[in-house]
């Protein structure tokens, strides 16, 4: 699999040369693979929000590069604009930036942008609603008259309407109610099976993470601490709770069950597999769909 | 980006200053403003800026920031020192003259001194009041300051609380509307080429989010402050109260002692002719 963004040696300051200077990255190296769905998981704090605004380049690092696609973002800062149209970033409560009169204006406002013709902004405003299921019965209601789950939605549309290359989310799911919650997530899986897009998700749950994931990654204290597929990663259940994070409920539990003495495996992070080992070892073999 | 803007915010330290009673120093503010504008004469003048230049040290606060904080009024400084120079009629010969445009002693003294008043004005009251002092201290000493009003039937405890909350809420709108910018920016706005037409045009996508959460935020904080039976300023007691010190007396007795300094040298400087 080839590398779509690399990051080398990345540091970042905020508010150099005042009392207020703090250092959100160190000396960062990492590199996210093309056409899966990456978690960036980390405490609050870690430097996980401050590094996905340097993936578009809404902050320049202060020393390193970023690298997409091979080219250094920042080669040509006055062309940067057209590195923000393919690496599409969805905010922390992106509801907040919806602004016009109503859903279809405002899912169009980046293509728009992006100097679109008009047929072509339609139909993707009308593919990045069905994406993430906004019914077009909506599209001249006032973005504001939704209900908190449907903003999110739009808004997360607004990005998709972009058709980015890389799709960066930041805590897409925070603050919505488990429907709410798949509705997002089933959303951007539809958008990457449908583009092969690269997408980059932040969120410090490990459930989430461990059922959408391809590959996780982990940061703490301005650094990538860990790195890998989700099995491996959720092995290390040390380090996470030395950092502040944790495992997944069920890796805990099977965790427990082997601690007890009994010979299961533990790097199980979905309950499907959960009860697929625990068959298993109760001799009734693997995939029982009952 | 907006978060750098310097001027008016409070950086916090361990000085003799931040240390001070914010009575004290909204009072030596006002001392110091008066002392400003008195002095008269050179002699005058230096005394000020020694006066100045010792309080940036002992502060704690950076020559950078307060250079960084002169910048956005370096047209104003540029525009009056132009004004004096060249408007300023004197008595002996011009020092210079072409065409209309004759410069005399005078004119060029007090271009001098009206730089060295803005410079000091605002380096002045940034160090002793705005830069050392929290807003939460500020409004505090404001509210304590004028309480006596109150007697009089003025709202003062309803004016404090609405500066308390409109200052508390600076750096919360600032960073939302940081927020805002870059969510925009995601999505491809331009907010600096085009015309001016395009670029007030804009601004739309940023105003409108932002004049929502400022309703949402100012609804939210309404009912947390019911919630903890908020019921005006009547009967209530402080966490940290206000108490005048040792130090607060020191420090406004060096000030008195400048301005009485400032007062003689204006006297005694004018009467031996190295006045303006």
């Amino acid at each position: 699999m080839r590398n779509k963004i690399e990051i080398e040696n990345v540091s970042y300051i905020y508010s150099q040369g005042t009392p207020f200077c703090t250092e959100a990255l160190k000396d960062v190296s990492c590199s996210f693979k093309e056409g899966i769905i990456t978690g960036l998981i980390g405490h609050t704090g870690s430097g996980k929000s401050t590094l996905v605004q340097l993936l578009n380049g809404l902050l320049k690092p202060t020393s390193g590069r970023v690298l997409l696609d091979g080219k250094d973002i920042w080669e040509n800062p006055k062309k940067i604009n057209e590195i923000r149209f393919r690496v599409g970033l969805v905010f922390q409560y992106p509801e907040y930036q919806l602004f016009e009169e109503s859903v279809y204006a405002d899912i169009a406002y980046g293509p728009k942008n992006i100097g679109l013709d008009k047929d072509e902004i339609d139909k993707r405003v009308r593919q990045s609603a069905q994406f993430v299921g906004i019914d077009e019965g909506l599209f001249e209601k006032s973005p504001f008259d939704l209900s908190g789950g449907q903003m999110r939605r739009v808004a997360i549309a607004g990005i998709f309407a972009l058709m980015p290359e890389v799709l960066v989310l930041d805590e897409p799911a925070a603050g919505l109610d488990p429907m709410g919650r798949d509705a997002v997530f089933n959303a951007v899986t539809a958008y990457q099976r449908t583009t092969g897009a690269t997408v980059i998700i932040v969120s410090h749950s490990m459930e989430d993470m461990a059922k959408y994931a391809d590959r996780i990654m982990v940061m703490s204290n301005a650094k990538v601490v860990l790195e890998g597929e989700p099995s491996e990663i959720y092995k290390n259940a040390k380090t996470l709770c030395s950092i502040g994070l944790d495992v997944p409920q069920i890796t805990r539990l099977m965790m427990k069950l082997s601690d007890m003495g009994v010979p299961n495996r533990t790097d199980i992070f979905t309950v499907e597999g959960a009860r697929d080992e625990i068959l298993r070892l109760l001799g009734k073999g693997g995939n029982v769909n009952d | 980006m907006i978060k750098d803007i310097t001027i008016g915010q409070y950086f916090p330290g361990e000085s003799v200053l931040h240390h001070l009673d914010p009575r004290t120093k909204l009072l030596l503010t006002v001392l110091y403003i008066v002392i400003l504008f008195m002095a008269k004469s050179m002699l005058a003048f230096i005394l000020i800026v020694l006066l100045t230049a010792a309080l940036i040290p002992i502060s704690g606060i950076s020559f950078k920031v307060i250079a960084k904080s002169l910048k956005p009024l370096l047209f104003i400084i540029i525009f009056t020192m132009t004004l004096n120079l060249f408007f300023t009629k004197g008595e002996g010969e011009p020092l210079l003259s072409f065409w209309i445009i004759n410069i005399y002693k005078e004119g060029v003294s007090f271009a001098i001194y009206m730089i060295v008043r803005i410079i000091c004005l605002i380096t002045g009251t940034g160090v002793i009041l705005t830069y050392t002092t929290s807003p939460i201290q500020l409004t505090d000493g404001i509210e304590q300051l004028l309480a006596p009003l109150s007697k009089i039937k003025l709202p003062v405890h309803e004016f404090a609380m609405m500066m308390s909350c409109a200052l508390r809420f600076i750096p919360t709108l600032v960073e939302e509307t940081d927020k805002i910018m870059s969510a925009q920016k995601a999505r491809g706005a331009d907010f600096t080429s085009g015309s001016l037409i395009r670029r007030a045009k804009a601004i739309i996508p940023i105003l409108i989010p932002l004049f929502v959460s400022a309703f949402r935020r100012a609804d939210e904080l309404a009912v947390a402050m019911e919630c903890r039976c908020y019921h005006g300023g009547e009967g209530r007691t402080r966490m940290n109260s206000l108490h005048f010190s040792a130090r607060d007396l020191l420090v406004t007795l060096v000030f008195v002692l400048f301005g009485a300094g400032v007062v003689l040298l204006n006297i005694f400087t004018r009467g031996i002719g190295i006045g303006i």
